[in-house]
C-alpha cells in the first residue's frame, strides 16, 4: 500500500499543474487566459512619493538609502508578472519584502504609485470607484491574516456579508452562505459567534466569506500565518482541495516556504520590494537565480520538490530498454523508493519514448545538492 | 580608562560622572535649569516693575463692569433681539414644552405605570437582578414622599440625556470620521470634562435666565462630552483588519459605517450613553439652583437651612436613581457581546419583548388609574427627616465635641481649619505672584510638556488678571489639603487591595456605589458630622475622590508586568522591596493618572462646597446666582476654570496623550 501510493497519488496533482505552466511557457500566452497583468509596478510610501519611480537615480538606490535620501519607503519596487487562469501564483517573501503591500495594489486597497495593472485586459488603476467597487464585490475577494471578521455578526451573516453588500436578498444570500459553510466543514457552527470559533474555524469563515461571492480569483494575505502548525497543514490541503475542486485562480501571499512549494503552482520571490525570482517550486529550488534565493531554499528536502526531469543522465546502450519505468515529472523521493526497489536504474519515459535514466548516483547527486556540471568536471 | 574590562567600567559607572553631569542627564532636572535661568531674569524685572506679595493690581482687568454691563443688556433685550426672539427664545420654548410634556407624560403613568415601566425595561435589557433593584428604588422613593420631585428630575433627566446623546453622537460622528475635527475636539472635550459642573452654571443663566431652560442646556453641555468623546474614540478605534475586509468585499463609505463601524463601536457608545446620563443626573442635581425643579432643589433648599433629614431624603432617591441607571446601562453593554441564546427564550427577544413591556405598563397604569391613584398614595410613606434631624442633634450633643480621648467631629474640622488649611491658605496667599507662577510652571514641565507648562502658566496668569487671586489661592489652599489627604488614603488603601484579593471583592461594590453618586450627594453627610465650613468641604472633596484613587491605584499595581515581580521575587526580594522597587515604580503611569483624577474630582467639591461653607471661589459663584449679581459670579466661574485647567494641566502625564492616540 505504502509503496503504491507515492507513484499513483502524489504526482497527480504536481502533472496537471506543471501542464499548465508548461503550455504557458511553451505558448506566446494568450491575452484572455491572463488574469492579472502586471507591468512595472511601484508602490512608495512617503511624502512626494510619485516622483521617485520616474527619477532614474533614485530607482537605482537601495531601500536604506532611499529612506534617507527621501523619507520615503518603496514597498513594491518595479515588479511585473501575469497571473494566469486557473493558477496558484504565490508570493513568497520575509516580512517587510512588499509582498502584503503588492497583493492589496491588486484591488487597489493600497493605490499603486506607478505601472501598469490590468485584470483581464482591464486597467484596473483607470477604475471609476464604482467599477473599483464592482472589481471588489464580484471578481475578486480577499482572505486576510487575522481574519477580518465582523465580531457582532454570527457565523452565517459573516459568510453572507459580501452577498449583503451586493445588495442580494436575505433568503437568497443565506442560502447560498449556508452552502458555503458547509463546503468549508463549518456545517453546525452557523450560528456561532467569530469569538466562539478557534483560529482555524474562524480563517474558515474567512474563506467562506470570500467564496460566496464566487469570485474570478481568491487573494490570499498570509492566511495561515496566524494559526497552529497542525491546522495549518489542514487548511493548506483545504486550499489545495479547492483548487482541484474549482479550479479557480489564486493569488498566495506567504512568508513560509514549505506552504509556498505545496500550494504553489508558480512562486514570486520577494526581496525588498522586489521579484528576485519567479518560477515553479522546481526551478526556484533546482536552479536558485541568486545567493539570496540559494540561502533560502537551502533546508529544502530537494527530492520532496524536483522530479526525475532534473535528476535524469541521457540513456547510455541498452538502458532505453530495461528496468523500471517512471513518469517524467516523478518526485526525486519517489524515484529513490523505486529504484531502491528494483535494485537497478529506472527509465524515465514520457509515453513511449526514454528521455533518460536515473540511477542511484543522480538521484543521490540531488539529495547531496551536486549539480550536473559539477560532476561532469 | 580605555583599557577597562566592559564589565569593569561598566561597574564604576556611577561614581564616575559628576554630580552636575548627572544633573544635566535628568531630564527634569535640565528642565528646572532653565526654568531658574529666564526666573532669574524674569523676576528681578517683574519685582522692581510691579513688586512681590500679592497679585499687582497694575496687571489686573476689571471686568465687573463690561460684564454687568452685558448682562442688563441681554436682560433689556431678551424679548426683542433677534438673536433671541429667533433662535434662543424657540430654543427655550422647546425646552419648556418637552421637559413638561415628558413630566406630564410620567405623571399620566402614574406611579404604577412608571414603576412597572422602568422595572420591566430593566429586567428586558439587564435582568433580573437590576429590575428588583429598580422597582424597590422607585418604591423607597414614593415612600419617602419624594415621587413628585423624583419625576421632575426624571423628565428632566430624560430630555436632557436625549438631547446630550443626540448632540454628543452627532459630535462623535464628525470626530470619528473626519481626522481634521477630532483634532480640533479632542482637546476641548478633553478639558471639558475636567472642569468642575459649577463653571457651566454661569453663562447658561446669563443668557438664559434662571429657569428650566438654563438648567437643560447646562445639564446638555456638561453631559455631552463623554458620548462624544467615546463616540469618536469608538469609531477610530475599530479594528483596521475588519474595515479592510469589509473595504475589499466592495463596501461603500455608508455601508462601511452603518454595518462595521457603528457595531463594532457599540461598546464604546453604550459607556457614552452610561457616563452621559450618570452626569446628566450629576449636573441636573446641581442645576437646582439655577431654576431645575425636583430632588436637587430639595437638597439644596434643605442645605440652605441645613436640615440634614430633609436634605437626606431627597438624596436617597437621586443615590437610587443613580444606581438603577447605572446599572441598567452598564448591564446592557456587557450583555452585548454575549451570546444571544444566552439572553433567555426567544419569545422575550425583539420587538415581541418591546411590545410586551407596552401591553404591560399599560395595563399596569390603567390598573393604577382605576384605583384612582396617580401619585404615590400618601398614606404609604415614612418620614425620616424628623428622626433623621434628631439624630443629628443627638450627633451634635455627642459627638461634635468633648468625645474623651479621641475628640469630637466638630474638633477634629476646627482643628483641620486651624492647623492645615489656614496655613496653607496664608502660605499660599503670602507667597509672591511670581512664585506661584513659577511653581506651577515648573510642577507642569517636569510632569508634562512644555505645551502643558505654558497652558498651566497662563491659566495662572488668567486668574491673577481676573482680579480673584485671593479668592483663587483659598480655593486652591483646600484642593491641596483635600488631595493630600485623598492621595495618602487612596494610595494605603490601593496599595493594600491590590496585595489582597479580599480585601478588594469587599471594595468594590462600595466603590461602585460611591462612584454613581452624584457630587452634590456629598455634601449631606458631611454637613451632619461636621457641620458647616471649609473642613467639611474639604471632607466631601476627599470621601468624592477617594474612590476613583483607590481604583486607579489597584488597578494600575494589579496590571504591573508579573514577569517583573516574578523576577524581583525569584533574586529574593521581600514584599516591601517589590512594592517599592518594582511595582510602584513600574505601576508610575497609573499613580500619576490617579493624582489628575484627584485633583479634578477634588476640585469639582470643593468649589459645591461653597455651598456649605467653603467659602471662595465656590461662594461666589452662588452669592452671584443668589444676588443676581452675574458678573461676580461670571469672574469666579472663568477663575474656576482657569483653576481646573491649570490643576489638570500640572497633573497631566505626557503618557496620557500617547496612550490615547491608540485608543
Amino acid at each position: 500500500m505504502a509503496a503504491a501510493a507515492p507513484e499513483a497519488g502524489i504526482p497527480q496533482p504536481r502533472e496537471a499543474a506543471d501542464n499548465l505552466t508548461a503550455k504557458d511557457v511553451r505558448d506566446s500566452p494568450d491575452p484572455r487566459d491572463v488574469v492579472f497583468s502586471v507591468r512595472n509596478l511601484w508602490k512608495v510610501f512617503g511624502p512626494k512619493a510619485e516622483r521617485i519611480p520616474e527619477d532614474d537615480e533614485l530607482t537605482g538606490l537601495s531601500a536604506q538609502e532611499l529612506r534617507e535620501r527621501t523619507g520615503c519607503t518603496a514597498a513594491v519596487r518595479d515588479v511585473s508578472f501575469d497571473v494566469h487562469k486557473g493558477e496558484v501564483f504565490v508570493v513568497m517573501g520575509l516580512s517587510g519584502s512588499g509582498k502584503s503591500t503588492l497583493v492589496r495594489c491588486l484591488t487597489r486597497l493600497i493605490e499603486p504609485t506607478s505601472g501598469g495593472l490590468d485584470m483581464d485586459g482591464e486597467d484596473v488603476r483607470a477604475m471609476d470607484k464604482t467599477k473599483l467597487r464592482e472589481l471588489r464585490r464580484r471578481r475578486a475577494a480577499m482572505v486576510f491574516q487575522h481574519f477580518g471578521l465582523l465580531p457582532h455578526r454570527s457565523v452565517i451573516d459573516n459568510v453572507a456579508y459580501g452577498l449583503e453588500i451586493q445588495g442580494v436578498p436575505r433568503a437568497e444570500r443565506r442560502e447560498r452562505a449556508a452552502e458555503m459553510v458547509e463546503k468549508v466543514g463549518l456545517a453546525g457552527l452557523e450560528n456561532r459567534r467569530p469569538g466562539q470559533l478557534s483560529g482555524g474555524q474562524q480563517q474558515r469563515v474567512g474563506l467562506a466569506r470570500a467564496l460566496a461571492v464566487d469570485p474570478e480569483v481568491l487573494l490570499f494575505d498570509e492566511p495561515f500565518s496566524a494559526l497552529d502548525p497542525l491546522i495549518r497543514r489542514d487548511m493548506q490541503e483545504e486550499v489545495v482541495r479547492l483548487h482541484e475542486d474549482e479550479g479557480r485562480t489564486m493569488v498566495f501571499i506567504t512568508h513560509d516556504l514549505a506552504e509556498a512549494l505545496r500550494i504553489g503552482d508558480r512562486i514570486a520571490l520577494m526581496r525588498d520590494g522586489k521579484i528576485v525570482q519567479l518560477g515553479t517550486p522546481e526551478e526556484i529550488v533546482g536552479s536558485p537565480a541568486d545567493e539570496y534565493v540559494r540561502d533560502f531554499v537551502q533546508d529544502v528536502p530537494r527530492e520532496q520538490v524536483l522530479t526525475v526531469r532534473r535528476a535524469m543522465r541521457p540513456a547510455e546502450g541498452g538502458e532505453t530498454e530495461t528496468g523500471a519505468a517512471l513518469a517524467p515529472d516523478t518526485l526525486v523521493a519517489d524515484a529513490i523508493e523505486a529504484v531502491a526497489r528494483s535494485g537497478g536504474a529506472a527509465r524515465v519515459m514520457d509515453g513511449k519514448r526514454c528521455l533518460g535514466i536515473v540511477d542511484s548516483t543522480c538521484l543521490l547527486n540531488i539529495v547531496a545538492r551536486i549539480d550536473a556540471g559539477e560532476v561532469a568536471a | 580608562m580605555t583599557a577597562a574590562t566592559p564589565t569593569a567600567s561598566s561597574a564604576t559607572v556611577p561614581d564616575q560622572p559628576g554630580a552636575l553631569q548627572t544633573a544635566l542627564q535628568s531630564r527634569g532636572l535640565r528642565k528646572i535649569l532653565v526654568l531658574a535661568v529666564a526666573a532669574a531674569v524674569l523676576v528681578p524685572l517683574a519685582h522692581a516693575k510691579w513688586s512681590s506679595g500679592t497679585w499687582p493690581s497694575d496687571l489686573t482687568v476689571d471686568l465687573t463692569g463690561p460684564l454687568g454691563r452685558t448682562s442688563d443688556w441681554i436682560i433689556d433685550n431678551r424679548d426683542s433681539h433677534p438673536l433671541f426672539v429667533y433662535f434662543l427664545g424657540h430654543l427655550s420654548n422647546a425646552v419648556v414644552i418637552s421637559v413638561r410634556a415628558v413630566y406630564q407624560l410620567l405623571l399620566l403613568l402614574g406611579w404604577t405605570g412608571v414603576t412597572a415601566g422602568v422595572t420591566l425595561v430593566a429586567w428586558r435589557v439587564a435582568g433580573v437582578r437590576i429590575a428588583a433593584t429598580a422597582l424597590i428604588s422607585f418604591a423607597v422613593s414614593g415612600a419617602l414622599d419624594m415621587w413628585l420631585p423624583t419625576m421632575q428630575t426624571l423628565a428632566l433627566m430624560i430630555v436632557a440625556v436625549i438631547a446630550s446623546v443626540a448632540v454628543g453622537a452627532l459630535l462623535g460622528l464628525a470626530g470619528g470620521l473626519s481626522e481634521r475635527l477630532f483634532k480640533i475636539l479632542r482637546p476641548v472635550l478633553d478639558t471639558m470634562q475636567v472642569l468642575p459642573a459649577f463653571a457651566y452654571l454661569l453663562p447658561v443663566v446669563l443668557i438664559f435666565g434662571i429657569g428650566v431652560p438654563a438648567a437643560l442646556l447646562a445639564t446638555v453641555v456638561y453631559a455631552a462630552p463623554p458620548m462624544a468623546r467615546l463616540t469618536a474614540l469608538g469609531l477610530r478605534g475599530a479594528d483596521p483588519g475588519v474595515l479592510e475586509a469589509v473595504a475589499s468585499l466592495g463596501a461603500t463609505g455608508r455601508q462601511r459605517l452603518l454595518t462595521a463601524r457603528l457595531p463594532l463601536a457599540r461598546k464604546e457608545l453604550l459607556l457614552g450613553l452610561n457616563q452621559t446620563i450618570m452626569m446628566a443626573l450629576s449636573m441636573a442635581v446641581i442645576a437646582s439652583m439655577i431654576g431645575a425643579a425636583g430632588l436637587g432643589d430639595r437638597v439644596y433648599q434643605a442645605l440652605a437651612s441645613v436640615d440634614v433629614g430633609a436634605a437626606l431624603a431627597a438624596a436617597v432617591p437621586i443615590v437610587l436613581l443613580a444606581i438603577v441607571m447605572d446599572r441598567t446601562t452598564a448591564a446592557a453593554g456587557e450583555r452585548m457581546g454575549a451570546d444571544p441564546a444566552a439572553r433567555g427564550p426567544e419569545l422575550l427577544r425583539g420587538w415581541r419583548a418591546w411590545a410586551g413591556i407596552a401591553v404591560l405598563t399599560a395595563l399596569v397604569t390603567a390598573a393604577g388609574r382605576l384605583a384612582g391613584s396617580t401619585v404615590w398614595p400618601s398614606g404609604w410613606t415614612v418620614a425620616i427627616a424628623r428622626p433623621v434631624n434628631d439624630f443629628k442633634e443627638w450627633m451634635v450633643d455627642h459627638l461634635y465635641s468633648g468625645v474623651p480621648v479621641v475628640g469630637g467631629t466638630a474638633d477634629w474640622a476646627a482643628h483641620f481649619t486651624s492647623w492645615v488649611l489656614d496655613p496653607l491658605r496664608d502660605g499660599l496667599t503670602a507667597l509672591p505672584w511670581w512664585g506661584a507662577l513659577l511653581i506651577v510652571a515648573a510642577l507642569a514641565w517636569v510632569i508634562g510638556t512644555w505645551r502643558t507648562a505654558l497652558t498651566a502658566t497662563l491659566a495662572m496668569a488668567a486668574i491673577g488678571v481676573l482680579g480673584v487671586w485671593k479668592p483663587s489661592m483659598n480655593t486652591l489652599s483646600q484642593v491641596l489639603a483635600a488631595l493630600a489627604v485623598t492621595l495618602v488614603l487612596g494610595f494605603a488603601v490601593g496599595i493594600l487591595a491590590a496585595g489582597s484579593k479580599r480585601l478588594e471583592a469587599i471594595l468594590r461594590p462600595v466603590l461602585d456605589v460611591m462612584q454613581t453618586m452624584p457630587q452634590f450627594v456629598y455634601l449631606i453627610p458631611v454637613v451632619a458630622l461636621f457641620a458647616v465650613g471649609r473642613a467639611p468641604a474639604a471632607a466631601a472633596a476627599v470621601v468624592y475622590a477617594l474612590p476613583a484613587v483607590i481604583r486607579i491605584t489597584t488597578q494600575g499595581l494589579r496590571q504591573v508586568d508579573p514577569a517583573a515581580m516574578e523576577s524581583a521575587r525569584s533574586l529574593g526580594a521581600t514584599r516591601w522591596q517589590t512594592l517599592r522597587q518594582v511595582q510602584l515604580p513600574l505601576a508610575r503611569p497609573a499613580l500619576l493618572l490617579a493624582v489628575n483624577q484627584g485633583v479634578v474630582l477634588v476640585l469639582a467639591v470643593v468649589i459645591i462646597g461653597g455651598l456649605v461653607g467653603g467659602g471662595a471661589l465656590g461662594y461666589d459663584v452662588v452669592t452671584g446666582l443668589a444676588t443676581g449679581d452675574l458678573a461676580l459670579g461670571l469672574v469666579a466661574g472663568v477663575a474656576i476654570v482657569c483653576l481646573g485647567l491649570m490643576l489638570d494641566r500640572v497633573t497631566q502625564p505626557t503618557q496620557r496623550r500617547t496612550t490615547g492616540k491608540g485608543a
